[in-house]
């Protein structure tokens, strides 16, 4: 439970200001007004991507046009206050966990305090409780009796500009990572309030580039890159000849091959950005290991998928092509990799925005013939439900000597652990592959795990410094068992995890480096056959 | 009483007005004040924890290197929150007013307060470390982007799309 209570906290007033650090007093928050200033914000979405965007079946997004948050005149459209209003409106109407989010906190406060991102920044509008009422003030004030009569009396205001502007910094200071919702006694899915403000935001074509982008580039060549097929492939091929050179082992993907029994989607960082590419090089290896019969898609080339982050139109666009390459190319059942949102999308939401696959069979791995069952719906399981469950069946030869450079901690990627509660598995792989690796404190991991703080689509430079704060309670357990144990590698299950943690512990934790855990596999993995050099840090090892 | 003397009696009364001060210098200090777990409070503990030693570091006269751990914990965390320079570093500097605050109101201590000279040498040469921890955190953060550009992370949105651009050479060419 929290230690103070929201209102305590977002009135607290320091007694007499600070000599020299120029401490606020602090006004009640609804007169505090959001200010942005270079290095707060993320870039507006550049017009020809939200006009592209706009003109495609299915999807809308108004409004293209530039603009920049630190003007006063953001450029709305003349009606925007009856757009938002409307579009509150019919959210209110579609979805029946907002009308329920919206009326029933009682503000006790347990989860102002489960914030990374206000443990960082100490801004009481960074408070789960309080970041949704920044939209339960306007629902009060316009869809309820009470709100209508008594307005500010009980917690209404009026949609004004600046209560807009209130959104866009702080729908863009929550990863939608659900810790506080494990929190919550009544179960509120914060993540979801900040959804529907960044889906109002979109209807006056308020979003931030780096999300729409790669939305955009999602939506026309697969991936969020914008990876031609050839490119995509090309990239793979390049990794298998490093994997030749290090290893002697001749790994030969195949990619959109027709009647494959399964069908291979992860996010496209893997097959392009480091560290990623290490990891990916983990699953080609694996793969190979056990001689399965499995197709890359270039066009699902992409387990991301940043429409969960823009409106769920967009997310069920850019996710349909998952069904639809395993449907074209005749495959038995998918199989994922490393991704952490992803996951999400996948397990909570795919299933009833695309489904259900009837062409599709219950995932059954060919090696060990282990029905996953709990995929039975989505017909697609996480590499590290199938690594575990290979490793159980003794069917792989692991060295974890291999391993020998590597002291190891886990994190929790957000959405595996708290979307679909991939907690055991991770841990099950990294036991059979690392020599020792240790636990960060309990209240840092699993379901209670830290998001990385650049998650939907928040991992841009422009915003490093709020990176780094929001990313501060992760680093600091990691800083933890640097020092009492000498850790020096953090494994993970995310794509975006791979990025931002590296970019997170280059500043908090510099003796640490970021590994996903298919990586750690490739290290360990014995093949017949090969011809390994000696790796002295795996598959990074420079020869 | 010697200085080294008052400083170790009073050391829980200034540090607790120092770590306070210090805390104040955030919109919302009250959950960073009170909460004691360190992994739930990282900002809270760790700024107490690291004015704590540097403290100790300076009343026990170590000095030096002493003070560059503690300095780190301190401002590793302010030189990305929402302060200005001065601001990140300035409660180094405040110690000197906390401690003669201190000193004043207790009779035994205030023969002290024209002796400080020397300390609040010491306690400029602290604060003129913690100005370079500072700019050794900024200069991170710029090589931080530096590398996320060249490890190809920002390409997702700082590049052109290939195959646009691939139809642009063809719609030229044509």
């Amino acid at each position: 439970m929290a230690v103070v209570k929201v209102d305590v906290l977002a009135q607290s007033v320091a007694e007499g200001p600070s000599l020299m650090t120029g401490s606020i007093p602090t006004k009640n928050w609804m007169d505090v007004p959001a200010v942005f200033k270079p290095g707060n914000y993320a870039y507006t979405t550049k017009p020809e991507i939200q006009k592209y965007l706009d003109s495609q079946k299915g999807v809308s997004f108004p409004n293209a046009r530039e603009w920049n948050p630190e003007d006063d005149d953001w450029k709305l459209p003349e009606n925007w206050k009856e757009i938002i209003i409307q579009g509150i409106a019919d959210r209110l109407d579609r979805f029946r966990s907002l009308k329920i989010f919206m009326d029933c906190c009682v503000r006790c406060g347990a989860c102002a305090d489960k914030c990374h991102f206000f443990l960082g920044t100490g801004d009481p509008k960074n408070m789960p409780v309080l970041r949704a009422e920044l939209l339960r003030s306007v629902y009060r004030q316009n869809f309820t009796r009470a709100g209508k009569i008594l307005g500010k009396m009980i917690g209404g205001r009026e949609m004004t500009v600046g209560v807009l502007k209130e959104w866009f910094m702080y729908a863009y200071q929550c990863t939608e990572c659900r810790r506080c919702s494990v929190f919550c006694p009544y179960g509120i899915d914060t993540a979801e309030i900040t959804m529907m403000l960044r889906e109002l935001l979109h209807l006056v074509g308020i979003g931030i580039n780096w999300c729409m982008e790669p939305v955009a580039n999602s939506n026309r060549t697969g991936n969020h890159m914008g990876l031609t097929p050839q490119a995509f492939k090309g990239n793979v091929e390049f990794l298998c000849e490093d994997i030749e050179n290090l290893t002697g082992v001749k790994v030969n993907p195949t990619f959109n091959r027709k009647g494959a029994e399964v069908l291979f989607i992860t996010p496209s960082a893997d097959v392009f950005a480091e560290p990623g590419i290490f990891t990916c090089m983990g699953y080609l290896l694996l793969f190979e290991a056990i001689g399965l019969d499995y197709t890359w898609s270039t066009y699902a080339s992409e387990g991301g998928n940043f429409g969960l982050f823009t409106s769920n139109e967009m997310m069920k666009k850019l996710n349909g092509k998952m069904y639809a390459e395993a449907e074209r190319l005749g495959v038995r059942w998918i199989l994922g990799g490393e991704c952490g949102h992803m996951w999400r999308v996948l397990h909570q939401y795919m299933d009833t925005m695309n489904g259900p696959a009837n062409f599709l069979e219950v995932p059954r791995s060919p090696i060990t013939g282990t029905v996953f069952d709990n995929a039975a719906s989505t017909k697609m399981i996480h590499i590290s439900e199938f690594t575990a469950d290979l490793i159980k069946n003794g069917k792989l030869n692991l060295d974890k000597s291999r391993n020998a450079h590597v002291k190891a901690t886990f994190h929790d990627s957000c959405n595996p652990a708290r979307a679909m509660g991939l907690l055991e598995e991770p841990r099950y792989v990294l036991d059979h592959v690392v020599d020792n690796w240790v636990e960060m404190p309990e209240n840092t991991i699993r379901e209670k795990t830290f998001c990385c703080g650049s998650g939907t689509a928040l991992n841009t430079d422009e915003i490093m410094e709020l990176r780094m704060r929001s990313g501060l309670p992760r680093a600091n357990a990691v800083k933890y068992v640097q020092e009492k144990h000498d850790v020096n590698t953090l494994a993970c299950v995310c794509a975006i995890d791979r990025a931002t943690l590296t970019t997170l512990m280059n500043y908090w934790v510099p003796q640490v480096e970021v590994a996903g855990l298919s990586e750690l596999v490739g290290n360990a993995l014995v093949i017949e056959g090969e011809q390994r050099q000696d790796l002295t840090e795996g598959l990074r090892t420079m020869v | 009483m010697e200085l080294k003397e008052a400083l170790t009696t009073k050391k829980k009364e200034i540090l607790d007005l120092w770590i306070e001060r210090t805390l104040d210098s955030y919109t919302s200090p009250g959950f960073f004040k009170k909460a004691t777990d360190p992994f739930a409070n990282p900002v809270g503990s760790n700024i107490s924890m690291g004015l704590t030693s540097l403290y100790e570091a300076l009343a026990s006269g170590e000095g030096g290197e002493a003070y560059t751990k503690s300095l780190d914990q301190v401002v590793r965390i302010r030189a990305v929150q929402d302060f200005t320079p001065g601001q990140a570093v300035a409660p180094f500097l405040e110690l000197k007013w906390v401690i003669k605050q201190v000193f004043s109101a207790d009779k035994k201590t205030q023969p002290l307060l024209g002796a400080l000279d020397q300390l609040d040498c010491e306690i400029d040469r602290i604060a003129l470390a913690a100005f370079d921890v500072y700019n050794q955190c900024r200069e991170q953060l710029y090589r931080n982007r530096v590398d996320e550009l060249k490890s190809g992370r920002s390409i997702l949105t700082d590049s052109a799309c290939p195959s646009a651009l691939a139809r642009e050479e063809q719609e030229k060419a044509q």
